[in-house]
């Protein structure tokens, strides 16, 4: 039983992190449509940059959060203008190539940059922990859950309470709509890409203290993601966070009773099965244009 | 015939025979290339062949039908493995007898693959087809008994003599595989089979009202996309001597395949084996001179992202658009020109309706539907006699195009009963109810735009056999019907103009005549006098009649109420998802419950607010 509770503690804390991470893929779908398959390869390219400023100037990685969040934002939006954008307005699944195009220039770029081996960011909080009772939270993931909490209300705020994310939300639901009433679509799309980007950054930094980090994993952390947003409703944004609670969980569950090998197909296996059965996920409605076509 | 358009046919000849003749010299070219080039020239052009193939294939589902799926290199990976463990058991056997058993395989799986098309399209299916690829890596690397894990397994030696043959062997069965590959994608697409699969790619929903059968067709496309890849993964497997889970599933390898289609222009014939022949070198020169690796993943990323945002249509197509463009430079077109609609006098309006019989084709039982909170259609009961032009009016939002989608098969109702002719048909699939007689028209006109007039027109199907799938597309009887029905309607002087081109008043007469090629007992028209001049309307009411006297009976959605009094008896009334009121014009006019519906809201905002809930959601 201890041990059971203990897995689950590890999985709600690693879910928090992925429901950061997994915020921005979600917003950036639910605002222009656009599943950014280059979502799992910018997390990663925040994890090295914070890698190098560590090693450079040994920079605590947690500390280093704004930083790569300013940056990350910056990457973010001259990608959108540069690629993202022209493809939009083709079929979706244009806008899907475009972005896994993105994907592995990105890994590319990071293999030649860092190399095709693993990084680790060693700080002298990376192996303590905090004990209550029978239990363990290993203090990073700790902090990194709480800024994750942290990062992510900040978001909903933006989202709700401000002029920015009312334009966002607006945009999301009516395009031409929100044209219409004044909203700069083409500018909120690239402030949402760049924004979805920079949460994305807090976690991907986070990340790198979490665990190693090597250029290939790409693909692993946009399945994660993938599922994550799938399972709970594309566009959806308390979905995403549930989601992320299940994968976390499931992740560990799984590496705990049944081997070290499955979590690898876990997400891709949510991925194919809740397309297949419910493509709309936990919390996404189902519209009546997905009835007609 | 003028001396312009002699000239015009005899530029046309010569510029068709220039291109036959470079065309057989290339092919010369690739196949006697073992003789010109050296070693890693030929290890070039074996992995070109196969990658055509790939690409050739793909073809047919993303190209024809529409699904881009990056799980193409999957179906190479699982013939080269099926020869593999195939092989390994029994190492005494040629190579080639296991290409028919590893093509199969991957037909089989692709056709797996293709069940989930059933649920999801577009961006969610590309996502299936990437955890598809994964999912198979994973098996391929966790099923050691079979597959030996991440060790992989070496081929036998092939039972010819490598220093006698060289590389021809593997050579000639690629190109062969090629050529049936590109033979079969043209013959796909000359029959109905292939034009069915346009449709889908053009609109899935539509294709299924005109009575084809779409996951039969898909899964077909599915088959047979992945029946030549799996051959060749055998030559490929064979010819790299070793397969392991990290080579053979690479999602490099599919994104070469995509990559080759989108460069050489999805949906044409030889497009993806000329992407194909581009862009193999690329890879090879990345490999050899540029350190691979790394580069590879900039070049690809690179070709991925500059290709969609550029080139998105592909070389073919584009070079086509720029040869056209200078052929009919100072021509004008036929769209927008003035035509006469037709010189065939239309039957005189009628002096009085005539009542109809109580025999009902259609009738409908408390049929309900909802969006989340929002009942659209509630407990709708109506019937539609035998002979009548029946009318369904209502005020925005009461639920009449949603009564149409159900009616029609394009969703399917929560509760309720619908039978045509006796027969109930709530629980068949769009395509099983235009076989048994029901053809509708949409709202917003809904023609597969890139087709040709003709070619809408010749496109639905009256029932479904296997041995239809092979017919020739446009067959004489059926184009000669089909002209019959554009002459009908007034069309068939835009006859070869493309669908999307046409004005959206030619596309309401246009898709009314292509849903008479069904010979429907039951016609269905979503507002047929909408959104067009004065004129139309008229010429459109007279082929309603026309067709009337000739014995079709008529279920209409219309808000042009002088269109409807005139045309149609009997009319129901649509309020808030149910039929408030039926009767002939003259009593719906005089009804009570028919005023108050249509004056509704603002009417009576002042003493009952908030119970307008009706007018939300305007049907589509």
């Amino acid at each position: 039983m201890i041990a059971l509770t203990q897995t689950l503690i590890l999985g709600v804390l690693a879910g928090a992190v992925y429901a950061l991470m997994a915020s921005g893929l979600t917003l950036i779908f639910g605002v222009m449509r656009v599943i950014n398959i280059a979502h799992g390869a910018f997390a990663v390219l925040a994890a090295f940059l914070t890698y190098s400023l560590w090693s450079a100037f040994g920079l605590d990685p947690l500390l280093a959060i704004p930083f790569i969040m300013v940056v990350m934002f910056g990457i973010g939006w001259v990608v959108y203008q540069g690629a993202v954008r022209h493809s939009r307005g083709s079929h979706v699944s244009m806008t899907v190539l475009v972005t896994f195009g993105i994907a592995l220039v990105l890994e590319g770029v990071m293999g030649i940059i860092w190399g095709n081996r693993s990084a680790s960011i060693r700080t002298d909080y990376t192996d303590a922990s905090v004990e209550v009772g029978p239990f363990f939270f290993p203090q990073v993931q700790l902090l990194a859950a709480a800024i994750a909490v942290v990062v992510l209300i900040a978001l909903y705020f933006l989202l709700n309470k401000t002029w920015l994310g009312r334009a966002i939300r607006a945009a999301s639901v009516n395009e031409s709509g929100a044209l219409l009433v004044g909203v700069s679509v083409a500018a909120v799309a690239a402030l949402t890409f760049a924004i979805g980007i920079a949460t994305l950054g807090a976690g991907g930094a986070m990340l790198g203290a979490i665990q190693p980090i090597v250029p290939g994993t790409h693909y692993q952390w946009i399945a994660r993601l993938l599922a994550i947003i799938v399972l709970g409703g594309l566009g959806s944004l308390p979905g995403a966070v549930i989601g992320a609670m299940i994968i976390g969980v499931t992740e560990m569950l799984a590496t705990t009773y049944v081997g070290s090998a499955w979590p690898v197909a876990v997400p891709f296996l949510i991925i194919f099965i809740v397309l297949i059965v419910r493509p709309q996920g936990i919390m996404g409605a189902r519209l009546r244009e997905d009835l007609v076509s | 015939m003028s001396d312009a358009a002699a000239k015009s046919v005899q530029d046309e000849r010569r510029s068709r025979l220039i291109r036959n003749g470079v065309l057989a010299v290339l092919a010369l070219i690739v196949v006697l290339f073992p003789l010109i080039g050296d070693a890693s020239m030929e290890n070039t052009m074996i992995l070109a062949l196969i990658f055509a193939i790939g690409a050739s294939g793909l073809n047919i589902i993303t190209g024809y039908t529409g699904y881009l799926s990056l799980s193409q290199g999957a179906f190479l990976g699982i013939g080269a493995y099926v020869a593999a463990i195939l092989g390994r058991s029994m190492p005494d056997i040629s190579p080639f007898v296991w290409m028919p058993v590893a093509g199969l395989t991957a037909a089989l799986l692709a056709m797996l693959l293709g069940l989930v098309t059933y649920r999801s399209r577009g961006a969610s299916f590309v996502i299936i087809t990437i955890a598809f690829l994964f999912l198979v890596q994973f098996v391929a690397t966790q099923w050691v008994p079979v597959t030996n894990g991440t060790a992989g397994i070496t081929f036998p030696l092939p039972t010819w003599s490598n220093a006698v043959w060289g590389n021809w062997p593997f050579h000639l069965v690629l190109v062969g595989l090629l050529a049936l590959s590109i033979l079969v994608s043209w013959w796909v697409r000359r029959t109905k089979f292939g034009t069915g699969l346009i449709a889908i790619r053009e609109d899935e929903g539509k294709a299924g009202s005109v009575g084809i059968n779409a996951p039969i067709y898909k899964l077909l496309a599915f088959g047979l996309s992945a029946l030549f890849v799996g051959m060749a993964g055998t030559v490929y497997g064979y010819y790299l001597s070793f397969v392991d889970p990290i080579g053979m599933f690479s999602i490099l390898n599919s994104v070469v395949i995509v990559l080759a289609i989108i460069l050489g222009g999805r949906g044409t014939l030889l497009g993806p084996v000329l992407g194909a022949f581009i862009l193999v070198p690329v890879d090879a020169f990345a490999n050899n001179y540029l350190g691979g690796g790394n580069i590879r993943l900039l070049v690809f990323g690179g070709l991925l992202v500059l290709l969609v945002v550029l080139l998105p249509k592909g070389i073919i197509p584009t070079v086509q658009l720029l040869l056209e463009k200078r052929r009919t430079k100072g021509t004008v077109g036929l769209t927008g020109s003035i035509t006469a609609l037709a010189d065939r006098p239309l039957p005189p309006p009628r002096e009085k309706l005539a009542p109809v019989g109580d025999t009902m084709l259609l009738q409908v039982t408390g049929l309900e539907k909802s969006f989340g909170a929002l009942k659209a259609v509630d407990g709708c009961t109506f019937g539609v006699p035998e002979g009548s032009i029946t009318a369904l009016i209502g005020p925005n939002g009461s639920g009449k195009t949603t009564v149409f989608n159900l009616i029609s098969g394009l969703m399917t109702p929560d509760a309720g009963e619908i039978v045509l002719d006796g027969e109930r048909i709530e629980g068949l699939a769009p395509w099983g109810r235009a076989h048994r007689g029901i053809g509708r028209t949409f709202q917003m006109t809904r023609l597969f735009r890139e087709m040709t007039v003709l070619e809408n027109v010749v496109a639905p199907l009256r029932d479904f056999q296997f041995r239809q799938l092979g017919l020739g597309a446009v067959s004489g009887s059926e184009a000669e019907k089909a002209e019959e029905f554009l002459e009908f309607v007034g069309m068939q002087a835009y006859r070869d103009a493309r669908a999307g081109s046409l004005s959206y008043g030619q596309q309401k007469l246009v898709e009314l005549a292509q849903i008479l090629v069904l010979d429907p007992k039951l016609i269905m028209l979503d507002e047929p006098a909408g959104g067009i001049n004065p004129t139309l309307i008229e010429r459109m009411g007279g082929l309603i009649r026309e067709l009337n006297d000739q014995g079709k009976t008529f279920l209409l959605v219309e808000h042009n109420m002088p269109f409807v009094l005139g045309l149609c008896n009997p009319v129901r009334v649509l309020a808030r998802g149910q039929v408030i009121a039926e009767g002939s014009p003259a009593e719906i006019q005089k009804d009570p419950l028919v005023l108050d519906a249509y004056l509704g809201d603002d009417y009576m905002l002042e003493n009952r607010s908030g119970d307008g809930a009706a007018a939300k959601g305007e049907g589509r």
